[in-house]
């Protein structure tokens, strides 16, 4: 055989080749640089409308620079849509990495998982104003008992309905899950233009409350070690609960199947629907469509009559990068702009809620608008497996998959749960 | 060897230089370290040190073959790939020659909408099309009556939306070019075969397309090495696959198996997949060709 | 040709173009469209009330003229250089008959096959090493790369086109190599090095991925496509920003187009004459 020396010779360069340029990596250690001056590099979201925003942080950044002489920062905001890119370049850059960052409360155990953020459990534990912090949004930080950030405010969803309608039907405000579903399907028949609940089969974070109303869970265990649970019986009956609201007598399948949150809520806005659930955040994109002062909130009922469902507790937190050379200073930083102080400006200005319970109820007194939205909060959230296979488990579109196999009639409740879970263990088990 | 010969055939070299240097800095030692990556384990932990990257060997590419799923997408991708280049040339080729047909004003008109849509980017191309095909909000059920009809809940119907902006994004390159093409023949040629009594179509057989030949080599190719690749449009217009996924290809499955989520050693194994396939469908293509007495 | 059947094409023409159109027009209807008339239930093809609000948002984002002059920069320089660099490479495999001729010109082919995406990885270590993050060199040096394998495949029909006599005659005369690459091939290939232009003009201004992944901390760098991705907020999308942003970008592009139109046309036609 003429080919086998060949070969072999190749194999040997490319595996040579492969030992002298192997992939890169970057070492992303912290510095242990901790100097008292300079210039401090923050990135926070961009807004499509900032300039309030700006306005609010700026004055956090005056009183700052005022505390620490000597001292600069230099603000810079990323539109939402490149975080991924531009935080992960940061992580594997430290020449071009900010000192603190606003990141999707989400991402917190991804960013851990990757070396990116700094442990200040100590230093958050330390801060008087901490203690008021709600537990979800807490937890939303933490990651295997440790803290890496602090809350910045928080996003819930909750259910908008249509005053006119329910009153020309002469129709009670559901108090139930049962009751909505029944609710929907009575406007569906009534107004038969309109979806009576907007449901989306892409819309995991509107599905998840009906899940976690019936008892299932997304996963069971403590950091790290996660299990699936969306296969259990208690699951299941919440999945039921949610598909069972797709069909021609509430929200076509062929339509709503597709939908994610934003579709549902801009049918909501549209006047196309005549209840959605929608988050805090959504209240600007309602107020400028057709049925602005047409519709009232209420939180999103549970199983019992007069219970809440848990919501998923969504928004951002503000996190130091492991690589700064000025961690006491861009600690400070952090407290400051997640200080109760400035999110109670920040919800001044963005209508962000405060993940501060004291801030919070002051809010809702000022905006009567936020109280069903602060009372689904005071009733429980939930958050999501805090294990770096969220990310993956999220990407991948495990949930969507699972919920428009089942409205599609593609699988059944039960088989279609099962292969999220089993897609589900797969990423637990692979990202450790 | 004379002094001139050698500087004969030194000079392709000195000419190419720039570009190969170019070429292998940033394409050719990338694609290696795609290659390397695939063998590898390495997420973003690798990628920021946290931990020590590991020889894999194959196992990348076995979990990929082992997946079912994968080879759903693989061959929903072929298809669909095939369906787009057909019809990209098609309306391509077809629109070339009704511009060799009409006056200025015409021509004109059809051209610009042309490159317009050319220039559009991806995004907001795929965007407007929703828009348009919107079951609540768009003009096109309401012209055609449809009601409220559901465009991407289908899945050939998904595919086929999808086709249609692709097309629409796609045939002006060869539209223009074939027409350039078209032009750039002699008219004596088309003459003699008008006064033979050649009907369009023959006239179009054996005596255009014999002499686009090499116009429309590069046409094929191009479109199939884009179509292929197809990901903006699918991943916008069906919301990232689709219902259930229904609607996936390779580069979109690529993205969120892999890169979405950081686990780059798939997703390089996938791209070293999809480099294969292309590599395979255009050498296939080329040595068809070559056996038709064409060269490179 | 007869007239009914002119008349027919000439219909049909239009037809087409304005099928074609009409998502541009939708595009731009929609940027002008205020706040909740894009999603309404009753799609009109007009607006009532025109609102420059949209465009308003797009204009007033921090620093976005300099984002357009960046786009041009890049856009402009990896034009120029490619095509450059491209006909150089293009005359060698078209004028020259040497080994690895074949394979080079497969490997142009191949280079183009390389999903970008998955390329961002690699290419992010090599502009970090080479200091070049943060610049609008991250930005030029791989668009030149990914736009240089088409452009030499788009060419080669051109630098073929031009008789091989002419070159042989211009030797005779006494022309250097030099002299008859810059002097006598270019301007006969400009009109196809226009064509190839478009090509890396509209993928380099339209680019998202490379932007995103290379300009991390210096937004003073950042091109067009940033500014648009804004409007693309998960929760909560501005289409009607989204729109104004991508009419802001298109219009650019086909001014350009309109200028080079007829050198276009003639041009690629370049690429079949033998």
């Amino acid at each position: 055989m003429k080919l086998a020396p060949r070969l072999a010779v190749f194999l040997a360069a490319v595996t040579l080749g492969a030992a002298a340029c192997a992939p890169q990596t970057s070492g992303n250690s912290s510095s242990g640089k901790d100097e008292k001056t300079g210039t401090l590099r923050v990135w926070l979201f961009q807004e499509v409308n900032n300039k309030p925003k700006e306005r609010a942080v700026d004055a956090v950044l005056a009183g700052f620079e005022r505390a620490h002489e000597g001292t600069e920062v230099d603000i810079e905001y990323i539109p939402v849509e490149t975080r991924a890119q531009r935080i992960k370049a940061a992580f594997n850059d430290p020449s071009s990495a900010p000192d603190v960052i606003e990141y999707g409360n989400t991402d917190t155990a991804g960013y851990v998982e990757d070396g990116g953020l700094a442990d200040v459990t100590a230093e958050f534990d330390a801060w008087d104003e901490a203690k008021d912090t709600d537990p979800t949004a807490r937890r939303s930080v933490t990651v295997g008992g440790k803290v890496y950030g602090a809350p910045y405010f928080v996003g819930v969803r909750a259910l908008y309905y249509r005053t006119d309608l329910f009153d020309e039907h002469g129709l009670d405000v559901p108090r139930s899950l049962a009751e909505l579903a029944a609710t929907a399907r009575e406007l569906r028949a009534a107004e038969p233009g309109l979806y009576g609940l907007a449901v989306g089969g892409a819309y995991t974070y509107g599905a998840l409350p009906f899940l976690w109303a019936h008892g299932g869970e997304l996963a069971t265990g403590e950091d790290g070690t996660y299990t699936a649970a969306v296969g259990s019986a208690a699951a299941r009956k919440g999945i039921e609960a949610y598909t069972a609201l797709f069909g021609d007598d509430n929200c076509p399948t062929a339509k709503c199947a597709g939908m994610g949150g934003n579709d549902t809520v801009t049918a909501f806005a549209a006047g196309k629907a005549a209840m959605a659930i929608g988050g805090d955040f959504s209240h600007q994109a309602v107020e400028a469509g057709k049925v602005k002062g047409k519709y009232a909130v209420v939180p999103l009922p549970g199983v019992q009559p007069g219970s809440i469902a848990p919501a998923f507790a969504g928004g951002n937190n503000i996190g130091v990068l492991k690589s700064t050379a000025h961690r006491s200073l861009a600690v400070d930083l952090m407290k400051r702009l997640a200080s109760k102080k400035a999110q109670g400006e920040l919800f001044e200005a963005m209508g962000f809620l405060p993940t501060f319970t004291d801030v919070r109820a002051r809010a809702a007194e000022s905006e009567p608008f936020v109280k069903p939205f602060v009372d689904t909060l005071e009733a429980g959230t939930r958050f999501v497996p805090a294990s770096p296979a969220w990310a993956q488990i999220d990407s991948s579109l495990v949930l969507p998959t699972m919920y428009q196999e089942i409205v599609s009639g593609k699988k059944d409740v039960a088989a279609a749960a099962a292969d999220a879970a089993r897609k589900m263990d797969d990423a637990f088990g692979s990202a450790g | 060897m004379t002094a001139t010969a050698r500087a004969r055939t030194g000079t392709p070299w000195i000419y190419l230089a720039p570009a190969l240097v170019v070429l292998a800095g940033l394409l050719v030692y990338p694609v290696y370290q795609l290659g390397l990556i695939s063998v590898l384990e390495y997420t973003q932990a690798q990628v920021s040190g946290g931990q020590p990257t590991s020889f894999q060997g194959l196992g990348n590419y076995a979990e990929l073959f082992g997946d079912t799923e994968f080879w759903r997408v693989l061959v929903a991708t072929v298809v669909f790939a095939a369906a787009c280049v057909v019809s990209t040339l098609a309306v391509g080729c077809a629109l070339a020659v009704l511009l060799t047909r009409v006056r200025a004003v015409p021509r004109l008109a059809l051209m610009l909408a042309a490159l317009g849509a050319w220039a559009t980017p991806a995004v907001t191309g795929s965007t407007v099309w929703l828009l348009l095909f919107d079951p609540d909000f768009g003009p096109v059920n309401r012209v055609l009556g449809l009601g409220d009809h559901s465009w991407t809940y289908g899945r050939y119907s998904a595919f086929a939306l999808v086709l249609l902006e692709v097309v629409w994004c796609s045939f002006p390159f060869v539209m223009v070019t074939v027409y350039a093409g078209i032009r750039a023949v002699p008219a004596e040629v088309l003459e003699a075969a008008a006064l033979d009594g050649a009907s369009q179509w023959r006239t179009w057989r054996s005596v255009l397309a014999p002499m686009l030949r090499p116009i429309l080599v590069v046409v094929t190719i191009q479109s199939v090495i884009w179509d292929f690749k197809v990901f903006t449009q699918i991943y916008v217009m069906t919301g990232g696959g689709g219902i259930a996924g229904q609607n996936l290809v390779l580069n979109v499955y690529a993205y969120q198996k892999a890169f979405a989520s950081s686990q780059y050693s798939l997703g390089s194994a996938i791209g070293v997949v999809m480099l294969l396939i292309l590599l395979a469908v255009t050498l296939g293509y080329l040595r068809l060709l070559r056996r038709q007495g064409e060269e490179l | 040709m007869r007239r009914p059947w002119r008349f027919a094409a000439e219909a049909s023409a239009l037809l087409v173009a304005a099928v074609v159109a009409f998502p541009l027009y939708w595009m731009v209807l929609s940027a002008f469209k205020p706040a909740g008339e894009i999603e309404s239930d009753a799609p009109r093809p007009w607006t009532l009330a025109p609102s420059f609000d949209a465009f308003r948002r797009v204009f007033g984002q921090q620093e976005f003229g300099r984002y357009f002059l960046n786009s041009l920069v890049v856009a402009g320089t990896v034009v120029i250089a490619s095509a450059l660099i491209a006909f150089l490479a293009a005359t060698a495999v078209t004028r020259f008959r040497f080994r690895f001729r074949t394979t080079l010109l497969i490997m142009f082919l191949v280079a183009q096959m390389v999903p970008v995406e998955a390329l961002t990885i690699p290419l992010f270590f090599l502009m970090r090493d080479l200091g070049q993050l943060n610049t609008l060199g991250s930005l030029i040096l791989p668009h030149i790369a990914f736009s240089l394998p088409f452009a030499i495949w788009m060419l080669r029909g051109f630098v073929k086109a031009v008789p091989e006599a002419l070159e042989e005659a211009a030797y005779l005369d006494g022309a250097s190599r030099a002299r008859f690459l810059w002097q006598i091939l270019f301007p006969l290939v400009l009109p196809g090095l226009v064509a190839t232009s478009v090509f890396s003009f509209i993928s380099t201004w339209n680019d998202f991925l490379f932007a995103k992944s290379f300009i991390i901390s210096d937004t003073s760098r950042s091109t067009l496509p940033m500014a648009l991705l804004v409007f693309y907020k998960p929760d909560d999308p501005d289409w009607g920003g989204v729109m104004a942003a991508s009419t802001v970008m298109t219009v650019p592009v086909l001014v350009f187009f309109v200028l080079v139109q007829r050198r276009l046309v003639s041009g690629l036609g370049g690429a079949v004459k033998d």
